[in-house]
């Protein structure tokens, strides 16, 4: 039935366009990864992602001290670059992709709960080996902030932390946390649980990116130093 | 002669006739109107979707005439034409249904059902060695709230209506409809008016030859109606029954 394309029917588990044919990656210490820390804050108005700018080759060598660890995959939702950085950048583009073709066959944008029940999907399934973002979104039904594991466990809370720093940031955002957050305050307690990870974590430095999400859109702001913002 | 010429173009569903028609999928609406009627309504709190089902002998189990189909707890399907046909259709919206469930979590939109299913059904109109199905069918249900109400025809082409009829005696019904119709209408008032339609083209209509369901937009759940609520509704509307009294 395969080879018939009356009855070629899309996978749920695959995004539309590419395949996951080519599972095997490369692993090891040639892999860029991230490090990182990036803090996802949800609040009434909006949600606040939070992260550094280091890559790393294990936590032992900066090859990079200006990433961009956050990108807009939907016209209200980002999603945050952890773990190993191909895999990464290839799950934002699939993301993407598969975003833009729901909204432009439907005529509306994919509710952030969908949004991330692909992610989550794609994870389990696909070749993005050791990637552990967080999707940040805002929809008809408000803000939303979900963590995405290497297997794919697709995760809603009211903020997440994820990457080498995120028992550090935790530590920073633990008691903090209040719903009424406005998104100035959501923006200063990111910042200082990026700037405590910074501190002890070798994956994590080099300044500190935001990604601010309202239902008017994302909007992508780059920090050289995390203190500007404390 | 012309028979001839037009032969030739009939053969191949993927051949075009000279002045543009594909033979074929015009036969496959021959089909449709060959079967008996289904029809829905849109009103202001659901969809109704309701069907003819005229039985061939009175010892048939009227149960197994399937001319309305559940697809998802929000959405039905009606057909006129080869009911064969029409269950392979209905089969393919059941999976679509579920693979948005798998892939988004979601229930799927009643428009994106509808355009899913015209095209595979257009797939049909283009794939050499295929057939097109010689069905039509009405997609009803309630998305975010909204009662939605799609036509699919054999050449794969998707229309939204207020109000439509397929099948044989299309054309009364859809008369009886485009006079009746009030889009202020509630659920109850659809099922009086799809029962009164039906009778518009067969007066000899029973209830229990009635397959009627609907979807509340309350509710947003597919339900059937049994034989007993609709005799309560053809007996406010004065429908069938006569013969026995």
């Amino acid at each position: 039935m395969s080879n018939d394309p009356i009855h070629d029917t899309q996978d749920p588990y695959e995004p539309e366009l590419g395949s996951f044919d080519n599972v095997e990656e490369q692993s090891g210490d040639a892999v860029n990864k991230t490090g990182t820390t990036t803090v996802g804050i949800a609040t009434e108005d909006g949600v606040v992602i939070g992260t550094d700018r280091r890559a790393s080759l294990g936590g032992r060598f900066v090859s990079n001290k200006n990433v961009q660890k956050v990108e807009q995959i939907h016209p209200t939702g980002a999603l945050t670059l952890v773990g190993s950085v191909g895999g990464a950048q290839s799950f934002i583009r699939t993301l993407r992709s598969e975003a833009n073709l729901y909204e432009s066959r439907r005529g509306e944008p994919m509710s952030i709960h969908a949004l991330a029940t692909l992610a989550g999907n794609f994870a389990r399934g696909g070749p993005f080996i050791a990637i552990n973002p967080i999707l940040g979104g805002v929809d008809e039904d408000g803000s939303h902030v979900y963590s995405i594991d290497p297997a794919g466990g697709v995760m809603e809370d009211d903020y997440t932390v994820t990457g080498s720093g995120m028992q550090l940031a935790h530590g920073a955002l633990e008691g903090e946390y209040d719903e009424e957050l406005s998104i100035e305050e959501a923006t200063t307690l990111a910042a200082r649980a990026v700037q405590a990870a910074t501190e002890r974590d070798t994956g994590s430095g080099n300044g500190f990116v935001t990604a601010t999400i309202t239902e008017d859109g994302v909007e992508i702001e780059k920090y050289d130093d995390v203190t500007e913002l404390l | 002669m012309q028979g001839n010429q037009q032969q030739a173009y009939d053969r191949g569903i993927t051949i075009f006739s000279p002045d543009g028609r594909l033979y074929q999928v015009e036969y496959a609406r021959e089909a449709v109107k060959r079967g008996s009627a289904s029809l829905g309504i849109r009103t202001a709190d659901g969809v109704v979707l309701a069907a003819d089902r005229q039985t061939r002998s009175p010892l048939i189990e009227e149960e197994s005439i399937e001319k309305i189909h559940e697809v998802d707890e929000h959405v039905g399907i009606a057909s006129a034409g080869h009911v064969a046909d029409a269950r392979q259709l209905v089969d393919f919206a059941r999976r679509q249904a579920q693979v948005e469930q798998l892939r988004y979590d979601e229930q799927i939109g009643i428009e994106t059902l509808a355009k899913r299913t015209t095209d595979h059904i257009q797939q049909y109109t283009q794939t050499g060695g295929a057939r097109p199905f010689g069905v039509a069918l009405l997609l009803g249900g309630v998305e975010n709230g909204e009662p939605r109400l799609f036509e699919a025809d054999p050449s794969g082409t998707p229309y939204e209506w207020k109000a439509v009829a397929i099948g044989g005696g299309r054309e009364d019904i859809q008369e009886h409809l485009e006079e009746e119709y009030d889009p202020e209408m509630d659920l109850a008032g659809g099922i009086t008016l799809a029962l009164e339609a039906l009778a518009a083209a067969d007066e000899d209509i029973e209830p229990d030859n009635v397959h009627l369901a609907t979807v509340d937009t309350e509710t947003e759940r597919f339900e059937t109606l049994s034989t007993a609520q609709l005799e309560e509704y053809a007996a406010e509307a004065d429908i069938g029954g006569d013969d026995d009294e």
